[in-house]
């Protein structure tokens, strides 16, 4: 739908620098553009291949990998509800199909006010307080149908004030300091191996 | 050698004068054909009138004689000749090289070219020997088209898509009796033939 | 390739049988080169190996106990036990050929692969025999165009990786990538974001299956009713390709991967220029001026079709008309640069031996002149781009113009240790694989090019900074320097490219690689198609008697280039001209004076394949052979000789080149004494001094073409070769703070004859535009699209802006031969550059 904004742009750049090469910061930058426009539009691919020098198929190859960016509008709260065998025994479909009846739509369908998908998602490793599900990525447990009618009617009054909209990650920016950088370089310039990896001299002698 | 010598020998003429006869008033009257005779071809339509060549060119691939010349082109969105990307957009024999082999009939993978009974068709010129699409295409009550020169009869038509291939299922003795062709205009789909098994029809 | 020592060869047995192989050398390659084909879909010779397919697995025990391992991920390693046709082995293929048939549709009938297919071949040899498979396949919408002249039909693909691999990595476009990874991979664009590659067809060629398909092919033929034979394409490259035709038709042309060129690849222009060949508008008879009725007279207003006969006469008594009226200075030749070489040589004969004339030029204004070029030290592709060298770009775009060179100049880039240093007027496709952009402003390149040799990189030179002069020399120190050196761009004469020549010759080690347009280029400037040559890269001066004594006259003294031509033909000492496939209209820098010059000919005699402009407007037309409807030689830009091979018979009764030459000679009671293609190359062997050794047999065996002139003194005997000498240097203009100057270049879709006759290529010539750095568009006060006028001391055409960060700052940048305005117009061929100014309407 649309290109990063201005303020997005500076956050990008911002992010880009906390790497050695800017094709490193390609993640974070579409979690940037989904928290922008709830979705990773095509522009903003684009824009984002712009930013860190790639081309808009190589975004898109990495956008598509991971279910978690949405690619098409979605509902500002996104409902995963467990299906996988811990839920499905404590009665997941059965809470997935409520959802349906409630919300009128199919599993992967979007509310016709654009407020809720419902997503059918295996385990979200919550098996023990099963059956569970998950709005915009927040847990909600032991669910009954009478719980989720009233997180629907808490979401509707704005009252799930933890559930931010979705693409939000988090509700605070963490930023990093440009003096605080991992201290990550590019292996053409690295002097010496990793900590983790046998010196390359030692390698030899051996 | 005597007089009673010669009268022996015309007896057998004499004799087979009685017998039933074995030749026919051909052209007037011609002899029931063999089942499996190879004659002219066809291009036979789905029974939805959509052709059925694709315009591989396997049966020019395989065509010992260098007798058939096909070209593909793609098929247009809007009113397809055949189902599929492609159709045969040349397709034609000459006669004057075709030895009835069938291996092309064999080779395609669509039963769009098949044999009919039909063999007396003499020409003229040599274009005329060349037979079109135009001309091996069954026409749209899905029968075979009668050229000036080709001296249909009646039933020369039938079973020309019931030639059992060696290749196919049907000669595979687990395939007996199930109906592997697609149905094609003007006959429908075809009865199963009998199997290779020994069975006569059963 | 130099011979393994001792040290690099490691024992490696397989199937029980103990051979060599060279250390790191991969499996699967070290097995084939043994004779044992181990089957595979993603490995290929000319990209890194990724092991995607997993159809080369093999058992193999290197030490810790035989397991399967894919062959084309496995460097050798000595004592290594292979075993490719173990039972373990064929469960494995089986297995892996089963399930990658799985959403494999068989479509194989109507699919162009159908016959020469990997996956239906390997299926055959080592796939099981039935599919286990009754479940529905995936399905995609079939065949969707990802660019103008490729189709993509994902539910054929077999993820094999080849194209992608190829587009990221060999042609550097990675608009083609895996999407939606997991179970539902695919090969897709980006939304409405085409494969634009310049290189797309490659991926046709390397893909396995039918998934890639090129428009201009599709559905032409199969693959068993093609003959095929390997041939040379007529670029400057001398790319070698194999040229297929079904029916007497060019139906496809693939790249053949010869080591010393280009690799197997082919730019997308070469490979589907075959479109033109069979192009309705094919001269196929002769033609002179007629009336309106058909019949031949000698003033009429058009073109009609004649036998070849009256045609020859007629250029014949032309010819000796001119002789008799105005001698042999009055008859020139231009073109002859897309001709087989002994075609070349065959003209040059009639022009310089039998007519006696020696106004020849192959080149059109936009060349650099044979006595340089024939001069200098050259180097082969594969020596310029080793290891450890460096390489100094002086040329068009290559990847506009010469595209498999660019795709070796990229890879060596990539993975070689080679510096790039370019002194062009504007950056090139290679972008930021450049070592150093020392981009020189027209007229300046020669004072650049002496400062880095001086090493005097204190002060600013030609628009380049210290900094960058200082880059430029410390990246050609102690390196072996190749410089391909041509002309980037026709706003700007030869004289400061020669310049720079000669400073760059003063370097410890140098060799250059003159890259200059039209195919066979190299070829016409070796065979005298040129002033003041003669075969075999010597001069008349010095060649002359040599020549004499062959062919019984040669001109006395230099003659005219085409610009000199045009001019003569203007003030009328030159009456009878010969356009050899040149298009002056279209393709000479100064338009007005080619068409004042044409028109004033008493007689244009052209030689052509297509009705161009130039030839509309001739008196004689005769039809000739294209590419792979004559068969000859060709010289590519090392000197490298390589067999052109006929494939299809020439439309209606076009004859080849060498064959006009031959027939027109006769007419004008003169024999040239040839009588096929093999006798003018026996000719050529024995006269010309650069071609002694080089026989006929030797080039044809040579499956990478044989570089003359050869190592051994076989033409000690032979007039001396043309040395290089550095001519006075060009003066510097001085700059126009007011002014941009003028950067004319070529790119690779364009009106040209050929791209316009190709259906599918045609379209993707853009408009004209002008290009500035962003900051002198700014200065302007000009947008992006806006409509600005340019003006020269000579005219003015108006033309949309484009602000671009890859013109240097003072420089615009006009494409030639472009619609919509012509550049041609504001350029002075008399001037050494030309500065314009721009302003917005």
């Amino acid at each position: 739908m649309s290109r990063l904004s201005p303020e997005n742009v500076t956050i990008a750049e911002e992010i880009i620098a906390r790497y050695p090469r800017p094709k490193s910061a390609l993640i974070p930058l579409l979690h940037l553009a989904q928290e922008q426009d709830g979705h990773v539009a095509d522009d903003a691919m684009t824009h984002v291949a712009e930013l860190v020098g790639v081309t808009p198929a190589e975004v898109l190859g990495t956008c598509s990998f991971y279910e978690m960016f949405k690619r098409h509008e979605v509902g500002t709260y996104v409902v995963n509800v467990c299906t996988n065998i811990s839920c499905q025994l404590l009665g997941g479909e059965e809470l997935l199909h409520h959802a349906e009846t409630v919300l009128g739509v199919k599993a992967g369908g979007t509310t016709d006010d654009g407020l809720f998908t419902i997503e059918d998602v295996e385990c979200i490793a919550a098996c023990t307080e099963a059956p569970c599900l998950q709005v915009n990525y927040r847990y909600r447990y032991h669910v009954t149908n009478d719980d989720f009618d009233q997180l629907v009617d808490d979401l509707r009054a704005g009252r799930a004030t933890d559930v931010p909209e979705h693409g939000v990650l988090a509700t605070v920016r963490q930023r990093i300091a440009g003096d605080r950088l991992a201290g990550v370089v590019p292996p053409e310039v690295a002097t010496e191996a990793p900590v983790w990896l046998p010196d390359p001299a030692e390698e030899r002698a051996r | 050698m005597g007089l009673l010598d010669s009268v022996r020998g015309f007896g057998l003429t004499f004799g087979k004068l009685f017998d039933e006869r074995v030749t026919t008033e051909y052209p007037a009257e011609k002899r029931e054909k063999s089942e499996r005779l190879h004659g002219r071809h066809v291009l036979n339509r789905y029974e939805d009138g959509m052709e059925k060549c694709i315009g591989c060119e396997l049966c020019a691939g395989v065509c010992p004689a260098n007798c058939i010349y096909v070209r593909g082109q793609d098929n247009p969105a809007d009113d397809p000749v055949s189902p599929g990307e492609r159709f045969g957009f040349v397709y034609e024999i000459n006669y004057l090289r075709c030895i009835h082999c069938d291996l092309c009939v064999e080779a395609c993978p669509t039963e769009a070219i098949t044999e009919s009974k039909l063999f007396e068709f003499s020409f003229t010129s040599r274009d005329d020997a060349i037979y079109t699409k135009d001309e091996l295409l069954v026409g749209d009550d899905g029968k075979p088209q009668q050229l000036p020169w080709e001296d249909w009869r009646d039933g020369e038509d039938q079973h020309t898509s019931a030639w059992m291939r060696a290749t196919a299922p049907s000669g595979d003795a687990s395939y007996e009796g199930r109906v592997a062709w697609a149905g094609e205009l003007g006959y429908g789909t075809r009865d199963p033939e009998v199997g290779q098994s020994g069975g006569d029809g059963d | 390739m130099t011979a393994p020592t001792d040290a690099d060869v490691v024992p490696v047995t397989v199937n029980g049988v103990e051979v060599e192989a060279n250390a790191g050398e991969l499996l699967i390659d070290a097995c084939e080169r043994n004779g044992v084909y181990i089957p595979r879909f993603c490995h290929h010779p000319r990209m890194k190996p990724v092991g995607m397919c997993r159809m080369c697995l093999v058992e193999v025990d290197a030490g810790r106990g035989a397991s399967l391992q894919p062959s084309c991920m496995l460097p050798c390693t000595p004592g290594m036990i292979v075993d490719t046709e173990s039972d373990l082995t064929k469960k494995a293929q089986d297995g892996v050929l089963e399930f990658l048939l799985i959403n494999h549709p068989l479509d194989c009938p109507v699919c162009d692969k159908g016959g020469e297919c990997p996956l239906q071949d390997q299926t055959m040899a080592y796939g099981p025999g039935e599919s286990r498979f009754v479940e529905e396949k995936r399905h995609y919408e079939k065949p969707i165009p990802i660019s103008d002249t490729v189709y993509l039909d994902r539910e054929r693909c077999i993820l094999c990786d080849r194209c992608t691999r190829f587009a990221s990595e060999v042609a550097g476009d990675p608009l083609i990538h895996f999407q939606d990874r997991g179970s539902q991979t695919q090969v897709n664009t980006f939304p409405d974001e085409p494969f634009a590659s310049y290189f797309s067809g490659n991926t046709v060629q390397i893909c396995p299956v039918g998934a890639l398909t090129a428009k201009p092919y599709r559905f032409k033929a199969r693959p068993w009713d093609l003959e095929e034979v390997d041939s040379t394409f007529p670029n400057p490259m001398g790319d070698r390709v194999n040229v297929q035709s079904s029916r007497d038709r060019v139906l496809r042309i693939q790249g053949v991967d010869s080591d010393a060129t280009n690799w197997g690849w082919l730019t997308d222009r070469d490979r589907f220029s075959f479109e033109a060949l069979s192009h309705d508008q094919r001269l196929v008879t002769p033609l002179v001026r007629g009336d309106s009725l058909g019949n031949a007279t000698d003033d009429g207003d058009e073109l009609v079709a004649t036998s070849w006969a009256v045609a020859v006469e007629r250029a014949a008594s032309a010819i000796t008309a001119s002789l008799e009226a105005g001698g042999a200075e009055s008859i020139g030749v231009i073109g002859g640069a897309n001709l087989t070489t002994e075609a070349q040589y065959v003209w040059a004969k009639l022009a310089k031996g039998v007519i006696g004339t020696d106004n020849v030029d192959a080149q059109l204004g936009d060349g650099l002149p044979a006595q340089v070029v024939t001069a200098l030290p050259r180097n082969t592709i594969s020596d310029a781009m080793a290891p450890g060298s460096a390489v100094v770009l002086l040329v068009d775009d290559p990847k506009e113009q010469f595209g498999t060179l660019f795709l070796r100049l990229r890879h060596a880039a990539v993975e070689g240790d080679i510096t790039i240093v370019e002194l062009s007027p504007i950056a090139s496709g290679l972008g930021s694989l450049v070592t150093v952009g020392a981009h020189a402003r027209p007229g300046d390149v020669g004072a650049v090019a002496r400062a880095i040799v001086d090493g005097r990189t204190d002060v600013e030179v030609g628009g380049v900074e210290p900094a960058e002069l200082q880059a430029a020399a410390a990246a050609l120190a102690a390196r072996a320097v190749t410089v391909i050196v041509g002309r980037p761009s026709v706003a700007e004469q030869a004289g400061p490219i020669i310049d720079a020549i000669a400073a760059f010759t003063e370097l410890e080690s140098v060799s250059f690689l003159p890259l200059l347009r039209r195919g066979n280029i190299s070829g016409a400037l070796d065979m005298g198609l040129t002033p003041g040559m003669l075969p075999g890269r010597t001069t008349l001066a010095e060649g002359g008697e040599w020549y004499r004594a062959a062919w019984g006259t040669v001109p006395a003294d230099s003659g005219l280039d085409t610009a000199g031509m045009l001019e003569a033909a203007v003030d009328g000492s030159l009456t009878t001209l010969v356009l050899l496939g040149a298009d002056p209209l279209a393709d000479f820098p100064d338009a007005d004076l080619a068409s004042r010059g044409l028109a004033a000919c008493r007689t244009v005699i052209a030689v052509d394949i297509f009705a161009s402009s130039s030839v509309a407007n001739a008196d004689v037309v005769l039809p000739a052979a294209g590419f792979a409807e004559g068969a000859g030689t060709h010289t590519n830009l090392e000197g490298r000789l390589s067999p052109l091979m006929q494939k299809v018979n020439p439309p209606g009764t076009a004859r080849a080149d060498w064959l006009i030459a031959a027939e027109l000679a006769w007419a004008l009671r003169a024999d040239l004494g040839i009588e096929s293609p093999e006798s003018a190359w026996a000719e050529i062997e024995r006269l010309a001094p650069s071609h002694a050794g080089a026989t006929v047999e030797q080039v044809r065996a040579a499956h990478d073409g044989l570089v003359i002139p050869r190592p051994d003194d076989a033409g000690a005997d032979r007039p001396a070769m043309v040395s290089f000498s550095a001519p006075v240097p060009t003066e510097i203009v001085p700059v126009d703070g007011y002014a941009l100057r003028l950067v004319a270049d070529r790119r690779l879709y364009d009106q040209g004859t050929i791209v316009q006759h190709c259906a599918s290529m045609a379209h993707q010539s853009d408009l004209a535009r002008i290009s500035m750095h962003p900051l002198d568009a700014a200065a302007l006060g000009v947008r992006d699209g806006d409509l600005v006028r340019v003006t020269s001391a000579r005219a003015s055409i108006e033309l949309p802006a484009r602000p671009d960060r890859c013109v240097p700052r003072g420089r615009a940048v006009i494409p030639l031969n472009r619609a919509g305005a012509d550049v041609r117009a504001l350029i002075d061929l008399a001037t050494v550059v030309t500065d314009v100014r721009v302003a917005t309407l």
